[in-house]
C-alpha cells in the first residue's frame, strides 16, 4: 500500500494555479523528493496534505485513508520554516508539540540529543541561531518515533557540517524503515539522499519515478556522454568524428567529450581509436547528474 | 477540553504580556473598586442635606443589594484588558505561525478553536469570581450592621457581567480571527467596543428609539448599566430578557462566524 497518495490535487489562488492536477504515489520506505525551482508549488502540496491549505479539488490518502488530524499525530513534519513559540524554552516548545500528538513528555531529551541540541534545551526559542532553530523543528518532527516524516527544505539555514549531518540522519532513519517526503530546490540535496523523484514546474508535475528512472528517461532520450583524451587531441578528434554512432565530438579541457547513442559503449570506443592507431589515456562515461536531467525536463530560463 | 486547556496552559504559563495584563485586571479593578467605595461612603457619611439626596437618587451603589451591580459596572471598566489579553493569544500564533503548527501536529481546526475558547471561559470564570468577591467584600465593609437586605439580593448582576465578559470575548475572538494582525485587530476592536458600539447606540436611540439596545455589545451592556446614572434618566424599555436573549444570539453567531472562517481558511500569516 502507498503511504501517501496524491490524486489529482488542483489549488487556485485567484487566477494562478499553484497547483494543477498534481497526482503521485509514495511508497513505503522511500525517500520520495519533491523537486521544483521557487514558485513552483512543493510547499503548497506539502500544505495541502498537512491540512494547512485547502486544496481547489483533489484529494490525498494517508495509508489509504482520508486525511485526519489523528492521522497527522503519527506524521513528523516540518513545513517551510521552524514555527514555535519564541519566549518558550527548546524544551518547553518540544512540550507542546508532544502533548498535540499525545505522546508523552519523556521523549524530550532523546530527540534533542539526536539533534545536538540538548546542550541548549532550557534556552529561549528567540535565542537560538537558525541552524539551530532548524535542528529544533527537526526534533520536533522526530517526537514519538513516527514512522512517516515531511520535510519541507530541511537543511535551510544548516551550516555545511549541519547539512551533513542531517542528510546522515534522514538516510539513517530511512534505514530504520520509515518513509520520508522531502521537498527540495537543491538538486544535490535530492540526488544524494532520495530513492524517488517527483518534479514540479509551475504548479504541473513533470515527471514522477525513482531517481535512477528519472536519470535513465533523460539519458535514453538524449543520448550518453563519454570523455576521451590521448597524446594526440588532433587526430583523435578526426577519427571519433568519422565513428558512426557519434552525434557531437567537442574539445574542452584537454579531453574530448563525444555524445553517442546508447549502443556505443565505452569498450568499444577503445577498440575502435585503438585499431584505428590512437591509444587512449583517458576514457570515462560521464554520468549524466540529476540537475543536468532537471534542466532537461524543466528548461533552461531562469524563470522556469 | 481539559486536555486543550492544559496545552494552552503549556503555552501561555512563561508568557510575560499574559501576566502583566492579567494581574493589572486582578489588582487595578478591585483596588479601584474598593477606592471609589470607600471615597463615596466617606462622603456621604458628612450627613449633610445634598450627599444625603444623592445617596437616595443612586440608590446606594456600594451597599447590599446595589453593590452588585455596582461590582459588575466596574469590573466591565476594566475588562478590556482581558479582552486585549486575549486578542494577542490569538494573533501570536498567526505571528509565530504556530497555529500551522499546531495543526500539523495533529490538532483539528476545531481543536484550535475549542482550545482557545478553554481559555476564554476560564477568563470568564475568574472576572467573574474577581466581580463576586470584590462586591461582596465592598458589600460586607460598607453595608450598615442595621440592614436587613438579603446578602445575595442582586446577584443576578453578577450572572449579567459573566454575560458581558462572554459577549466582549467572543467580539474579540472575532476579531482576532478575522484580522488576524495584533496591532491592527486591538484598534479595530477598541474602536468597536468604545466609539462604533456607543455612537451606534446613540443614533438608534433617537426619538425614544428602542433599536440602540439591540446592536453589537449594547444587549450585555445595558443589562448592567452605569449606577451612578439616576434611574429616572433610564430610557430603557426592553426588558432583561430580551436583552439577555439577544445577547446569546450574538455570541452563537459570532462563534458561528469563527469556527466556519477558521475551518475553511487557508493558515497563512
Amino acid at each position: 500500500m502507498s503511504i501517501l497518495s496524491v490524486i489529482g490535487i488542483s489549488k487556485n489562488y485567484g487566477p494562478i494555479k499553484a497547483l494543477h492536477d498534481v497526482s503521485f504515489e509514495v511508497p513505503q520506505g522511500s525517500v520520495f523528493g519533491i523537486l521544483g525551482p521557487n514558485g513552483s508549488g512543493k510547499t503548497t502540496l506539502l500544505g495541502i496534505i498537512t491540512d494547512v491549505l485547502k486544496a481547489s479539488s483533489g484529494n490525498y490518502l494517508w495509508l489509504g485513508k482520508q486525511g485526519s488530524h489523528e492521522q497527522r499525530k503519527q506524521i513528523g513534519t516540518l513545513l517551510e520554516t521552524p514555527n514555535f513559540y519564541p519566549y518558550l524554552s527548546g524544551t518547553d516548545n518540544l512540550a507542546v508539540a508532544a502533548a498535540i500528538k499525545g505522546r508523552g513528555a519523556n521523549d524530550i531529551d532523546r530527540v534533542l540529543e539526536m539533534v545536538n541540541l540538548f546542550q541548549r534545551r532550557k534556552s529561549r526559542f528567540n535565542t537560538y541561531s537558525l541552524g539551530m532553530k532548524q535542528r529544533l523543528a527537526i526534533a520536533s518532527t522526530l517526537l514519538g518515533n513516527p514512522d512517516i516524516l515531511v520535510f519541507d527544505e530541511p537543511t535551510n539555514g544548516l551550516d555545511p557540517a549541519g547539512i551533513a549531518e542531517i542528510r546522515q540522519l534522514i538516510k539513517e532513519l530511512n534505514r530504520q524503515g520509515k518513509t520520508i517526503i522531502m521537498a527540495s530546490h537543491i538538486l544535490d540535496e535530492v540526488e544524494k539522499v532520495c530513492t524517488h523523484v517527483a518534479i514540479l514546474q509551475k504548479g504541473v508535475l513533470k515527471t514522477v519515478g525513482t531517481v535512477e528512472q528519472i536519470l535513465l528517461g533523460t539519458q535514453g532520450e538524449n543520448g550518453q556522454t563519454i570523455n576521451i583524451a590521448s597524446d594526440d587531441l588532433a587526430k583523435l578528434e578526426a577519427i571519433v568524428r568519422e565513428m558512426p554512432g557519434v552525434s557531437s565530438v567537442r574539445i574542452t579541457d584537454g579531453v574530448i567529450e563525444i555524445t553517442t547513442n546508447n549502443s556505443i559503449d565505452p569498450a568499444q570506443i577503445n577498440r575502435y581509436c585503438f585499431e584505428k592507431g590512437v591509444v587512449l589515456n583517458s576514457l570515462s562515461l560521464k554520468r549524466k547528474s540529476l540537475e543536468t536531467s532537471f534542466l532537461e525536463i524543466t528548461g533552461k530560463k531562469s524563470d522556469r | 477540553m481539559i486536555q486543550l486547556l492544559r496545552i494552552e496552559w503549556l503555552k501561555i504559563r512563561s508568557y510575560k504580556t499574559f501576566w502583566i495584563l492579567l494581574g493589572a485586571f486582578i489588582i487595578l479593578f478591585p483596588v479601584t473598586y474598593y477606592f471609589s467605595a470607600s471615597k463615596y461612603m466617606e462622603t456621604i457619611d458628612n450627613r449633610s442635606q445634598e450627599s444625603t439626596m444623592i445617596n437616595a437618587i443612586l440608590g446606594a451603589p456600594f451597599v447590599f443589594p446595589k453593590v452588585w451591580h455596582s461590582a459588575a459596572w466596574f469590573g466591565g471598566l476594566f475588562f478590556l484588558l482581558l479582552g486585549m489579553l486575549f486578542i494577542l493569544l490569538i494573533t501570536n500564533e498567526v505571528q509565530y505561525r504556530t497555529h500551522r503548527q499546531n495543526i500539523i501536529d495533529g490538532w483539528s481546526r476545531t481543536d484550535f478553536i475549542l482550545a482557545k475558547t478553554s481559555v476564554m471561559i476560564c477568563f470568564i470564570l475568574l472576572s467573574t469570581l474577581l466581580v463576586f468577591l470584590s462586591g461582596l467584600m465592598v458589600g460586607l465593609v460598607f453595608t450598615p450592621s442595621s440592614s436587613s437586605t438579603g446578602l445575595f439580593e442582586g446577584i443576578k448582576y453578577v450572572g449579567y457581567f459573566a454575560l458581558m465578559a462572554t459577549e466582549y470575548l467572543m467580539l474579540a475572538f472575532l476579531v482576532a480571527i478575522l484580522i488576524k494582525r495584533t496591532g491592527l485587530a486591538i484598534i479595530i476592536y477598541f474602536t468597536s467596543v468604545c466609539i462604533i458600539d456607543n455612537l451606534l447606540w446613540i443614533l438608534l436611540t433617537l426619538k425614544d428609539s428602542q433599536l440602540g439596545y439591540f446592536v453589537l455589545l449594547e444587549p450585555s451592556d445595558s443589562l448592567v448599566p452605569n449606577p451612578f446614572k439616576p434611574s429616572m434618566l433610564e430610557k430603557r424599555k426592553v426588558s432583561d430578557t430580551s436583552l439577555l436573549l439577544t445577547a446569546l444570539a450574538y455570541i452563537g453567531s459570532f462563534g458561528y462566524i469563527i469556527l466556519g472562517s477558521f475551518r475553511r481558511s487557508d493558515l497563512k500569516t
